[in-house]
C-alpha cells in the first residue's frame, strides 16, 4: 500500500491559455456590444454614398476609372478616417474622462489588455463597415458591367488605413481623456490627410508614394484591363500603416499603469518594430521607379507581376480591313470601326496603308494620369498595322454631352496624322497640307479640323498644326478661319479628283514621309 | 463630544443671504453650466484655433491646387471650430438636470450663440494674420452654417458626436469645391456676398440652435452612444 492511493484525486487543472483566450473573448465581446463605432456607421454611409460612390458613376465603365476616385485617390479612405479617429478616440478617452483609470488599473487583467479590447472592438466595427461599405459599392459595378479587374489590392490599402487611424485616434483619446479629444484627433487626421493628400498630388516620387491617397504612377488606364494592378507599392503602405498601428497600440503600454515591467518591456519592443516597419516602408516607397508596368520598388517586386493580362481580340471590319479592340473596350468597337472606314478607304491600296488595327496598352506615366498628351497612334510593321492606344484618348465616348463628337473627330485626326508621317511633331509644312487634304475627305471639312485641333488633350503638335492651317487670320477670341498657304495648298490637293490624288500619293507618300516634300511640290 | 462644532460654517463659505440675491445665483448657475460644459476649456480650443489660422495665413501654409485648395486650410479651421462648439453641447447630467434645470433651454441658447460669437472673434482675430479667402464675410456664413451642422448632429447623434455634423458637411463640401458645383446650400463653394448662400447657411444655424435649444443635445435620458 502506498500513500498514492490515499492521496485525494488531483484533477488536472484547466490549461491557462484556453481560459485566457475565453476571457479575451468575452471581454471583446463586451467590448463590441458597448463601441460607440456603430453610431457614427450611419454618417460614414451617407458620406460613403454621396463622395465615394456618386462621383466616380460618370466615369467610363471600367473598374479603373470609376474607381480612381474612391481607391486609386483614396477617397474611400478619407470618408472614414476622420469620423473613425473621433469615435476611437472617443473610445480610448473612456476611463480618463470618467475617472476609472486608477480603478482598472488594479483589475485581473492589465490595463493594457483592457485596452486592446476596447480597440480591437472599434476597430472591428470600423474595418468590418469599410469592407461591407466597398463589398456593396463593388457588387453594384459589377452589376453594372464594369470592364477590367476591381482593385483588390487597394481595397485592402484602405483597411489597413482605418486600422491605422482607429489606433491612433485610440492612443490620442487614452493620452488626452477629454471630451475634446475626439473632435480634435478626427480635426487633427483630416487636416493632416488632406494637407499631405493635397501635396502629394505633385510628386511623383519620393516619401509622397507611401500615402494612400497618391495615384500617382500606379493607378492608371492600363491597370487591370492590360497589365495587373501592381501590388509593390500597396504592400509598401500597408506595412507603413500596419507600423503606424502596431506603434500607436504600443504607446498604450509604456504608461507605468498598464501593466507588470515585462509588459511595458513588450510594449517598448512593439513601439519600436511599429517605428521600425513605418520607416522602412518609407525607406521602400522612395526606391519606387517607373516602369512600363508601373510604378515598381525592386525589393517587392515580382516579376511574375509583370505579365500583360492575356486575352482575345474582338474584330470588326472596316473598308475590307480588320479592326480589333481588346474585349474590354467592345462597346467601342461599332464606333471605332465607323470613326475609321472612311479613312481605310481613303489610304486604302497606298504604300504602307494599314493592313489591320489593333489596340494596344498606353503606357504609365508618372503622373496621375496617362499620357493624353502625347497620345501616340502609330502604323508600324509588316504588314501595317495602325495600333491605337485607345485607352491614352482623352475622351472616350460616354454619355457625357460632346464626348462622342470629340472622338468622332480625334480618332481620325490621329489616324492621317499617323500615314503622312508626321511622327510626334506637327510635320512638314506638305505633310500637314496633305493631312488636311485627307480629313476633308474622310468627313472633317477644313473648319471642323480647327475645331478638332482645340480638342482639350491633344497632343502638343495640334497647336503647332493648327497655326499652320489658319496661318494669317488668328485673333485674340481665338485660332480664325483656315487660310495662308498650308491651307490653300490643301484645299488645292484636295480638289484633285480621288484617282489623281490616289496616284499622286502611291508615287510620292515615301518621300512625303521622309519629309522631303515641299509645300510647292503638291500638285 | 458635542455638536457645537458641526453648524458652524466651513472657512469660506458664501453667506446665506449672498447666495440667495438673484443675480449672485443667476451667475452661479451659469457659471455652473459653464463649467459642466468645459467651455473654459472649448474657449481655449478656439483660441488656438484663432491662432493656427493666424500661423497658416501669416506664413502662407499653401496646398498645391487651384481655388479649392487654398480655402482647405481656412475652412478646416473653421470646421474645427464648429466641431468644439458642438462638443460643449454635451451634458453629464442627464435626467435630473432636465427635470430641475428650469432655465436650461435658456442657458443652452446663450452658450452656443455666445461660443459662435467666440469662435467668430478669435478666428477674425486670426484672419489678421494674412489674406483670408472670402473675408471675414465668408467667416462669418461658413463658421455659423458649420456650427448649426454641429449643433443638429449633436440634438441627433449626441453632444459627444456633434463634431461629426462640421466634418461631413465639410468632406462632402471639399469633393463638391473639385467638382465645381455651385448649389448654395454647400456655401463655402459661392462668393461672400452670395444671398442664397447667406439664407442657407443662417438656416442651418437657426434650425441648429432652436434643436439645441428646445431639445438640447440627445444624451443621457434618452438612448444615446456610449459613453
Amino acid at each position: 500500500m502506498t500513500a498514492a492511493t490515499d492521496a485525494p484525486v488531483r484533477h488536472r487543472p484547466p490549461r491557462a491559455g484556453g481560459a485566457v483566450t475565453l476571457t479575451a473573448a468575452r471581454l471583446l465581446r463586451i467590448e463590441l456590444r458597448r463601441s460607440a463605432m456603430p453610431w457614427i456607421l450611419p454618417v460614414i454611409a451617407a458620406l460613403f454614398w454621396f463622395d465615394s460612390y456618386r462621383f466616380g458613376t460618370g466615369s467610363p465603365p471600367y473598374w479603373v476609372l470609376r474607381t480612381f476616385w474612391n481607391m486609386g485617390q483614396g477617397r474611400t479612405f478619407l470618408d472614414f478616417a476622420p469620423f473613425v479617429v473621433g469615435v476611437a478616440a472617443w473610445m480610448g478617452s473612456r476611463d480618463g474622462r470618467r475617472g476609472t483609470a486608477d480603478l482598472v488599473a488594479g483589475a485581473v487583467r492589465p490595463r493594457w489588455a483592457v485596452q486592446l479590447a476596447a480597440w480591437a472592438a472599434a476597430a472591428i466595427w470600423a474595418v468590418g463597415a469599410y469592407l461591407v461599405f466597398v463589398g456593396v459599392m463593388f457588387a453594384v459595378y459589377a452589376r453594372q458591367g464594369l470592364q477590367g479587374s476591381p482593385p483588390w489590392w487597394w481595397v485592402a490599402v484602405g483597411a489597413a488605413a482605418v486600422t491605422a487611424f482607429s489606433a491612433a485616434g485610440f492612443a490620442v483619446g487614452a493620452f488626452f481623456p477629454s471630451r475634446f479629444a475626439a473632435p480634435v484627433a478626427a480635426f487633427g487626421a483630416f487636416l493632416a490627410v488632406i494637407v499631405s493628400d493635397q501635396n502629394g498630388f505633385g510628386d511623383t516620387s519620393g516619401w509622397p508614394l507611401i500615402l494612400p491617397t497618391n495615384a500617382n504612377g500606379n493607378y492608371q488606364p492600363v491597370s487591370g484591363i492590360f497589365y495587373p494592378y501592381l501590388p509593390d507599392l500597396p504592400i509598401a503602405r500597408m506595412m507603413f500603416l500596419g507600423g503606424i498601428a502596431v506603434a500607436a497600440l504600443g504607446l498604450l503600454g509604456l504608461p507605468a499603469r498598464a501593466g507588470g515591467a515585462w509588459l511595458r518591456r513588450a510594449a517598448a519592443v512593439v513601439t519600436l518594430a511599429g517605428v521600425a516597419a513605418a520607416g522602412t516602408a518609407s525607406g521602400l516607397a522612395r526606391t519606387a521607379r517607373l516602369t512600363p508596368h508601373g510604378m515598381t520598388i525592386p525589393a517587392l517586386h515580382d516579376a511574375a507581376s509583370d505579365r500583360p493580362i492575356g486575352y482575345t481580340p474582338v474584330c470588326a471590319q472596316a473598308a475590307g480591313v480588320p479592326v480589333c479592340l481588346n474585349p474590354a473596350y467592345r462597346r467601342y468597337l461599332p464606333e471605332v470601326a465607323a470613326d475609321l472606314r472612311p479613312v481605310l478607304a481613303q489610304v486604302a491600296g497606298l504604300p504602307g496603308a494599314p493592313a489591320r488595327v489593333a489596340q494596344v496598352a498606353g503606357r504609365y506615366t508618372s503622373g496621375m494620369f496617362e499620357n493624353q498628351t502625347d497620345v501616340a497612334v502609330t502604323i508600324s510593321g509588316t504588314p501595317p498595322v495602325l495600333r491605337v492606344p485607345l485607352d491614352e484618348f482623352n475622351t472616350l465616348p460616354s454619355a457625357t454631352p460632346g464626348s462622342a463628337a470629340q472622338f468622332d473627330q480625334e480618332l481620325p485626326l490621329l489616324s492621317v496624322h499617323a500615314f503622312v508621317g508626321a511622327g510626334n511633331g506637327a510635320g512638314t509644312t506638305a505633310q500637314q497640307a496633305v493631312q488636311a487634304a485627307l480629313l476633308q475627305h474622310v468627313g472633317l471639312p477644313f473648319a471642323t479640323q480647327v475645331q478638332a485641333l482645340a480638342i482639350f488633350g491633344l497632343p502638343p503638335w495640334g497647336s503647332e498644326y493648327l497655326q499652320g492651317l489658319v496661318s494669317g487670320s488668328e485673333s485674340a477670341t481665338g485660332p480664325g478661319s483656315p487660310g495662308g498657304p498650308v491651307y490653300a495648298a490643301a484645299r488645292r490637293f484636295a480638289a484633285l479628283p480621288a484617282a489623281a490624288r490616289h496616284a499622286w500619293l502611291a508615287t510620292h507618300l515615301a518621300a512625303l514621309r521622309s519629309g522631303e516634300l515641299t509645300l510647292g511640290q503638291l500638285p | 463630544m458635542t455638536a457645537a462644532g458641526v453648524q458652524s460654517s466651513p472657512p469660506g463659505a458664501v453667506p446665506a443671504r449672498l447666495a440667495d440675491r438673484p443675480a449672485v445665483a443667476s451667475l452661479r448657475l451659469a457659471w455652473l453650466y459653464l463649467v459642466s460644459r468645459r467651455i473654459p476649456a472649448a474657449l481655449g480650443l478656439l483660441a488656438g484655433l484663432g491662432a493656427l489660422l493666424w500661423a497658416a495665413l501669416h506664413w502662407r501654409w499653401n496646398i498645391s491646387g487651384g481655388l479649392a485648395a487654398q480655402q482647405l486650410i481656412p475652412l478646416t479651421i473653421e470646421t474645427g471650430s464648429a466641431a468644439v462648439i458642438a462638443v460643449t453641447t454635451h451634458g453629464p447630467f442627464g435626467d435630473p438636470e432636465r427635470a430641475t434645470g428650469r432655465w436650461l433651454p435658456w442657458l443652452r441658447l446663450a452658450a452656443a450663440v455666445a461660443l459662435t460669437a467666440a469662435a467668430f472673434g478669435a478666428l477674425a482675430a486670426g484672419a489678421a494674420g494674412g489674406v483670408l479667402p472670402g473675408g471675414t464675410l465668408a467667416l462669418l456664413r461658413n463658421l455659423t452654417g458649420m456650427t448649426g451642422t454641429g449643433l443638429l448632429s449633436a440634438a441627433v447623434l449626441g453632444g459627444a458626436f456633434g463634431w461629426t455634423g462640421p466634418m461631413a458637411y465639410w468632406l462632402a463640401t471639399e469633393s463638391v469645391l473639385a467638382a465645381g458645383w455651385t448649389t448654395p446650400w454647400i456655401w463655402p463653394a459661392r462668393p461672400p456676398h452670395d444671398r442664397g448662400a447667406a439664407i442657407c447657411a443662417a438656416l442651418v444655424f437657426a434650425a441648429g440652435i432652436a434643436a439645441v435649444t428646445l431639445l438640447g443635445a440627445r444624451d443621457a435620458g434618452r438612448r444615446s452612444a456610449p459613453d
